[in-house]
């Protein structure tokens, strides 16, 4: 009888055990597993955690979800694909660096109008190459200040045609070929420059605009603008337009002053001089890249310079961790043929 | 007497049911439709068309990814804002179909709906003839009289 009853005991204490152990068990199992990476919209707390930090050469198990709406998972600068990450659904990705240093994870699905704000760093740390020194990027050599304005009234008539100018080639000095001028200088600048020239004397405007336009285009390939097409659908158009004229479907909202009517008066200086510089809440109306008057007056160096260091209190985003060098010049190969006709006589 | 004008009623309302209506025949058109999505809504959300007709839905999404399936139709398509997307179909099927948004847009995602009509809804004429039916034949049947024959019987009297 005593027997029986402590076999009793002894079963229902085990049972007590494993229900309290069992938890136990699973959270160790999780942690093994890796980290949990959530996904929030930007407005209510982006990633979480935000920063990660890893070994050189060791695993990074990553369980990705969403705590809203559709987010993405991608690596700024890599060629990994992005993953999705749905509401709900754990999806796990396992990755490995080889180099050390700061990665920059973001999301590349529109999930709201600060979408580009859900950014996180990877830190790798460990001995292992170091990678190779980022030459600074050529805006930064040329010495351009990015927040100076441009405008010029020389515009042409219509847009100009590459297809057109390529009768007058032949005409054309060494000097204004190559890829300097393309990258260093403003098409309007190139455009005097080719004006003042006398064996290009004889043409009218129009026709020295499309010779400007043929330049532009022979330091453009096919595949690079496709590519650039691609980048300007995905991360620009929401707010550029999907035709360039800076009519996203965002751009109403990004007109709109500081809610918050956050504003700083500098001392001697006009009243809302710096309209909410703190919270970094006021945006601007995107710019309008078919507009001659201001983009002809850019050059390619100061468009780069403006894609990677981002607007600055604007709403324009940063993507300097983002995109590739090549990446980047394709997106500016594009830029101009809102501006340029590039293709071939239709 | 009474016990037979059920046959009758059942008659009219199996006519009322399955009567083919006259359908006003237009000739097959295009159609495009810009759908704009938004949390939670598709403008406009109810699209028509008729039978035969070329439908082109280009979907629009302003603020986060939407999607936009038809029940029925099979056809499924998403949008980020920046990039529409454009759905062609022809409406080879009438009837009232439920448009759905495919993506989690949100904490209301699952109301996100619209329509799309094919055709008249012939649905709406049927039922409301049926409920018609229903209504005359519960008077007549109203204890005291005798069927179709009283409520005649009244109406002449009455002129």
């Amino acid at each position: 009888m005593k027997h029986k009853e402590w076999m009793a005991r002894l079963f229902v204490l085990s049972l007590l055990a494993l229900a309290l152990g069992a938890p136990l068990i699973g959270w160790r199992q999780q942690a093994q597993n890796g980290v949990l990476l959530r996904g929030r919209m930007a407005e209510t707390g982006g990633w979480t955690p935000e920063n990660l930090s890893v070994a050189v050469g060791e695993t990074l198990y990553l369980r990705l979800t969403s705590d809203d709406v559709l987010h993405s998972f991608a690596i700024g600068r890599s060629d990994m694909p992005p993953v999705d990450i749905l509401p709900g659904e754990i999806t796990e990705l396992n990755l490995v660096f080889d180099q050390p240093g700061k990665y920059t994870f973001y999301c590349t699905r529109w999930c709201s109008i600060n979408h580009w704000r859900m950014r996180g760093v990877i830190e790798v740390v460990g001995a292992g190459q170091p990678g190779a020194a980022l030459e600074s990027p050529l805006y930064v050599r040329l010495g351009i200040d990015l927040d100076s304005t441009v405008h010029t009234a020389l515009t042409p008539e219509e847009k100009p045609a590459a297809w057109r100018g390529q009768e007058y080639t032949r005409l054309l000095p060494a000097a204004a070929l190559g890829s300097e001028v393309y990258l260093t200088q403003a098409p309007v600048d190139y455009w005097q420059a080719l004006r003042s020239t006398t064996a290009l004397a004889h043409l009218t405007d129009q026709q020295v605009w499309d010779l400007a336009a043929w330049v532009w285009a022979s330091n453009t390939a096919p595949q690079e603008l496709e590519e650039g097409q691609q980048l300007y659908a995905v991360n620009c158009a929401a707010c550029h337009g999907e035709s360039g004229g800076g009519d996203g479907v965002f751009a109403a909202q990004l007109d709109q002053a500081d809610p918050g009517e956050h504003t700083m008066t500098i001392p001697g200086g006009a009243p809302d001089a710096m309209p909410s510089a703190i919270s970094g809440v006021r945006t601007t109306r995107p710019t309008d890249f078919t507009n001659p008057a201001y983009m002809l007056a850019l050059s390619s160096a100061r468009l780069q310079g403006k894609i990677l260091r981002g607007g600055m209190g604007t709403g324009m985003p940063y993507w300097g961790p983002i995109f590739t060098e090549s990446q980047t010049w394709a997106l500016i190969a594009y830029l101009w043929t809102f501006q340029f006709d590039l293709g071939e006589k239709p | 007497m009474k016990n037979r004008y059920w046959i009758v009623w059942m008659a009219v309302a199996l006519l009322v049911m399955f009567a083919p209506l006259p359908t006003r025949a237009a000739p097959p058109q295009e159609r495009f439709y810009r759908v704009e999505a938004s949390q939670f809504e598709y403008r406009p959300a109810i699209l028509k068309a008729n039978p035969g007709d070329r439908v082109t839905i280009e979907l629009a999404a302003l603020d986060v990814v939407h999607g936009l399936a038809i029940d029925g139709y099979n056809l499924e398509t998403t949008a980020e804002p920046g990039q529409p997307a454009r759905l062609t179909f022809t409406a080879d099927r009438s009837g009232a179909f439920r448009l759905r948004c495919t993506m989690t847009c949100g904490n209301l995602h699952p109301f996100m709906i619209g329509k799309l009509n094919v055709g008249d809804n012939q649905l709406l004429w049927r039922a409301s003839g049926l409920a018609f039916l229903a209504a005359l034949a519960g008077a007549a049947s109203r204890p005291g009289r005798e069927g179709l024959a009283s409520i005649l019987q009244a109406w002449r009297r009455q002129r």
